[in-house]
């Protein structure tokens, strides 16, 4: 294992610099997500708590351009924008949102391949950093890792006070760090030390569910209609648990003209929360909330694990802590009815 | 379990990128009802013009450069490739713009996507195609898909209805199925109109008059929800098991290849597990929401 | 004084469920976050015990109101009053199928407000106290004490001391306010003294952060359309990508379209998960909408909504 001090990161983050853009937890911004380091923040070294909006931003933006399109001479010329996406380093990814990115990563990949989303993957670097203070709303140790486990990541940063313990993850990981200035061989102490984090990490995850028995129950209760009224009753049918949610990826996609003769065509977040999400002309399959809301809830606990044997959720909280009215989704899947197997 | 091979879809991927459409030129455009055009288009680019192919029941996403992209089942036959057809009802901001076009227009094609009807599974027995509106279009392509390769199918029933003798589509079709002595053609209106002598009554009523024989059958049936869901029982009654039963299933649906996640029902997506299903895999999905 | 309030609270909900005076109550109850709160909804009178009256009752719950059938009880404050007798003046209700429970308000803590005094995220905070015009705030061993102009919500502040506009029953007695028509605009103060140009740079700034959740117009009572202008596509008004220029195209549009409604209670702005600053903008709207019209929204309940209605006396300046 190597170490650094925390305070040779920011020589490092320059150095990544010079072939990367990279992207720190900051706030400064307005709100807090992945924002390209300025060179001088470093409050992020000692004090980092989820951001708001998660790193899926990196790799499926809020919206992004597919192709442009003009018309020349009577006919339509298309313009991909689908080039090759700047190198991005993202520093401080906590391993929720990591664990997150790997899960999306399956459904881009799955039958075809989404560039747009993989261009960006294949040129990103991941650098985790543990999650020293999780929130109330965390539950991440109940998804299968922990808030100091390095998943998913290139290289794992464990917090030991004024230092880093370095665990270099990948081959990716590993060039990164060749020659990085203020990069030493950890002690055993070091690594003693790094344990004793990790223990308290995990031991500070309060919230828990039971996977095992949330897997039992929802097959069963699908059709308890009664049970998904009351529980969808003070849901408002906002964006903000799908757009904050770093394994949601469901996105619309939208023309727009910007000339007489030319445009683009983009694609942007969309939620299943919303009323219109399913509807059609000749009728709306979720038109009534409570469907909606179901949907929400099994298509990260039944339907995405039946796909690709993950539960698309990691535990990070952040749809408990944004949202308007406290809905609180391990609320609902620590309630769930005990059900009666449904006859077919 | 996710999707595996699909290889076969991935053919006419425009520079390889899913999301990018090929140009394609309107041909011809022909006034099946007052809200139902039918288009012929072929593609600008030579090669794929030449080496275009499709299996029934696929579907492609037709788009408007600048208002934006709809998806419709190509509703020709794969027999039949010096053009291509889909079959567009006026609803909203996209099929709006289409109605607008004219010919020589261009849009966008992106496909073919989807499954398709399975043709191994209906080789040698009798067929009987149900289909109400527009909902005739999936099921078109099958049916001269079909009648192209007449030796391999038993007998051919189809049964087509309207709200009205206005309303019924492909009347050219319906006019040629009449006159094919191989084929038996009953179509049928919703309520009595003056001029109009054929049969009088919703689509699953005439089906069960019609009482196709459920023996070594299989049943293709597409159009309104609610005619697919009062046409189940009928074939029911008349001995069909839901294996024998397909159709073709609708969604709200923007990428066509599963990705955008809103056409899903449970955990299979309608754009790439379908839209063909028969009625035996519904009733195992594990949701309601068909 | 409050644990009373509570249970008197429950017990006169409790009474109007078991008497059939209503079938179903809206209500707050203890949040599965600190210092949270969060709706209760419900016909079960086994669930009353559960209702909380405390400085963080911040939803507005009239938002719930058109979705439900029967005669609902509501646990109002005097915001959600107004909003409440809004919707009776737009006809979305009707006021004999609402039950209006008035609870003393002495103001909302907006917990952003503390988390930027303290330094620190609410799940790091011991406890906080509303102690009459101040909050005593414990973190880490320290107690500190704020005074309420520096921890109410922007909307408390500004809230004038008036009449609750409309109740069934009051429980307890109304609180007074730490309160006055000057407090609560620092943002807008701010605004006000820029140049047009500097403000458009500031409100292209705030926009690009909006990725149109819509947590402001679903959370909002005001913004009811069962198709919201938003959704159409025949035209279409604002596209649904989240570029700068659509979403504060959006944001003026939906302001316009609740202003004379719009109660400025302050949800809109709390909501929204990327911290724009929309209180500013339903304040200035209803400072506009005194001004030129005289008129507050949801204050009286037979009063023709603002801007379906023609008054001789209205002033026409505006119209050149």
């Amino acid at each position: 294992m190597k170490k650094i001090k925390k305070q040779s990161i920011p020589g490092l983050l320059g150095k990544w610099q010079q072939e990367f853009t990279v992207f720190v937890p900051s706030k400064a911004s307005g709100v807090s997500q992945m924002t390209v380091w300025d060179g001088k923040d470093t409050a992020f070294l000692d004090r980092n708590r989820n951001t708001a909006i998660p790193p899926k931003a990196n790799f499926l933006p809020a919206m992004e351009k597919l192709f442009g399109f003009r018309k020349e001479a009577g006919s339509y010329k298309l313009e991909p924008a689908d080039g090759e996406p700047p190198r991005q380093l993202l520093f401080g990814i906590h391993p929720c949102d990591a664990r997150a990115i790997a899960i999306i990563d399956m459904v881009f990949k799955d039958a075809y391949e989404d560039r747009y989303y993989l261009s960006r993957r294949q040129n990103t670097v991941l650098v985790g950093m543990t999650c020293t203070s999780a929130y109330d709303s965390c539950f991440c140790t109940s998804l299968g890792f922990g808030p100091a486990d390095p998943v998913d990541v290139d290289i794992m940063l464990t917090d030991i006070g004024d230092t880093f313990l370095i665990e270099e993850v990948t081959e990716k990981g590993k060039e990164l760090l060749a020659d990085a200035k203020g990069v030493v061989e950890a002690t055993r102490d070091d690594e003693k030390k790094a344990a004793a984090a990790r223990e308290s990490a995990s031991a500070r995850v309060s919230r828990k569910i039971d996977t095992g028995e949330i897997s039992k129950r929802l097959p069963l209760v699908f059709d308890d209609q009664e049970f998904w009224e009351k529980i969808s009753a003070k849901c408002v049918s906002c964006g903000i648990c799908t757009f904050l949610c770093p394994t949601c990826y469901c996105f619309d996609i939208n023309d727009e003209m910007l000339r007489s003769d030319s445009g683009e065509r983009y694609r942007n977040w969309d939620c299943c929360s919303f009323a219109v999400y399913t509807k059609m002309p000749v009728e709306n399959p979720r038109e009534e909330k409570w469907r909606r809301v179901r949907q929400k809830v099994y298509h990260k606990y039944l339907f995405y694990p039946e796909l690709f044997d993950i539960i698309a959720c990691t535990g990070c909280g952040r749809c408990i802590r944004q949202c308007p009215v406290n809905w609180d989704i391990t609320q609902t899947l620590s309630n769930l009815p005990a059900g009666t197997p449904v006859k077919k | 379990m996710a999707i595996s091979d699909i290889s076969h879809r991935k053919r006419y991927l425009a520079e390889g990128n899913v999301y990018l459409p090929h140009i394609a030129v309107i041909e011809k455009i022909i006034d099946e009802t007052s809200g139902v055009r039918t288009f012929h288009f072929n593609f600008r680019d030579e090669k794929l013009k030449a080496e275009f192919t499709f299996e029934s029941g696929q579907f492609g996403e037709y788009s408007i450069f600048g208002i934006g992209e709809a998806t419709f089942c190509i509703s020709s036959s794969p027999t039949r490739r010096d053009h291509f057809e889909f079959a567009v009802q006026r609803v909203g901001k996209v099929t709006n713009a289409l109605h607008r076009l004219g010919v020589g227009a261009e849009i966008g094609f992106r496909g073919p996507f989807g499954n398709s009807f399975p043709l191994d599974y209906l080789a040698g027995k009798n067929l009987v195609f149900i289909a109400g509106g527009i909902g005739l279009a999936p099921l078109r392509s099958l049916i001269w898909n079909a009648l192209d390769n007449r030796a391999q199918y038993g007998n051919i029933d189809i049964i087509y209805g309207a709200r009205s003798p206005q309303d019924l589509c492909f009347k050219y079709d319906l006019e040629s199925w009449e006159k094919d002595s191989s084929v038996k053609m009953t179509t049928t209106v919703d309520r009595e109109a003056p001029d109009w002598q054929g049969n009088v009554g919703f689509v699953p009523a005439i089906t069960e008059k019609v009482a196709p024989s459920a023996e070594n059958a299989a049943a293709i049936v597409c159009g309104p929800p609610i005619m697919i869901r009062f046409t189940f029982p009928v074939l029911e009654k008349l001995g069909f098991t839901p294996a024998q039963m397909i159709t073709t299933l609708e969604k709200r649906m923007k990428c066509g290849i599963g990705k955008c996640g809103r056409c899903n029902i449970g955990d299979i997506y309608v754009c790439r597990d379908g839209p063909v299903f028969s009625y035996e895999q519904i009733k195992n999905f594990n949701s309601d929401e068909y | 004084m409050t644990k009373e309030i509570e249970q008197k609270l429950r017990d006169e909900i409790r009474d109007l469920l078991e008497t059939g005076k209503v079938d179903h109550i809206i209500g707050y109850e203890a949040g599965s976050l600190k210092f949270s709160t969060t709706p209760l909804i419900t016909g079960d009178k086994a669930d009353v015990d559960r209702l909380v009256i405390n400085p963080f009752i911040y939803n507005n719950l009239s938002v719930f109101l058109r979705d439900m059938c029967g005669k609902v009880g509501i646990v109002a404050k005097k915001c959600d009053a107004r909003s409440i007798v809004s919707l009776i003046q737009s006809q979305q209700i009707a006021r004999e199928n609402v039950f209006i429970i008035g609870v003393p308000c002495g103001g909302i803590i907006d917990l952003a407000k503390v988390e930027k005094l303290t330094g620190l995220d609410r799940d790091e905070i011991d406890d906080i106290v509303w102690q009459k015009e101040k909050a005593v705030v414990t973190f880490g061993g320290n107690t500190r004490e704020f005074p309420a102009k520096e921890v109410l919500a922007d909307a408390c502040l500004g809230c004038a001391p008036s009449d609750f506009p409309e109740y069934d029953i009051f429980i307890g007695e109304s609180e007074s306010l730490v309160a006055g028509k000057d407090l609560g605009r620092n943002k807008i103060k701010e605004l006000e003294e820029m140049a047009p140009a500097q403000r458009w740079e500031f409100w292209k700034n705030e926009f690009s952060r909006c990725i149109r959740c819509y947590a402001c117009r679903q959370i909002c009572p005001a913004c009811f359309c069962n198709r919201c202008f938003v959704e159409e596509t025949e035209p279409l008004y604002i596209s649904p990508v989240p570029k700068w220029q659509d979403n504060l195209f959006f944001q003026a549009i939906r302001m316009l379209h609740v202003a004379g409604r719009c109660t400025n209670c302050g949800e809109c702005e709390r909501a929204c998960p990327v911290n724009i600053p929309l209180g500013a903008l339903s304040k200035k709207m209803e400072e506009i909408v005194e001004e030129l019209f005289e008129y507050r929204a949801g204050m009286d309940k037979d009063a023709p909504p603002l801007m379906t209605a023609y008054q001789l006396e209205e002033c026409e300046d505006l119209i050149r």
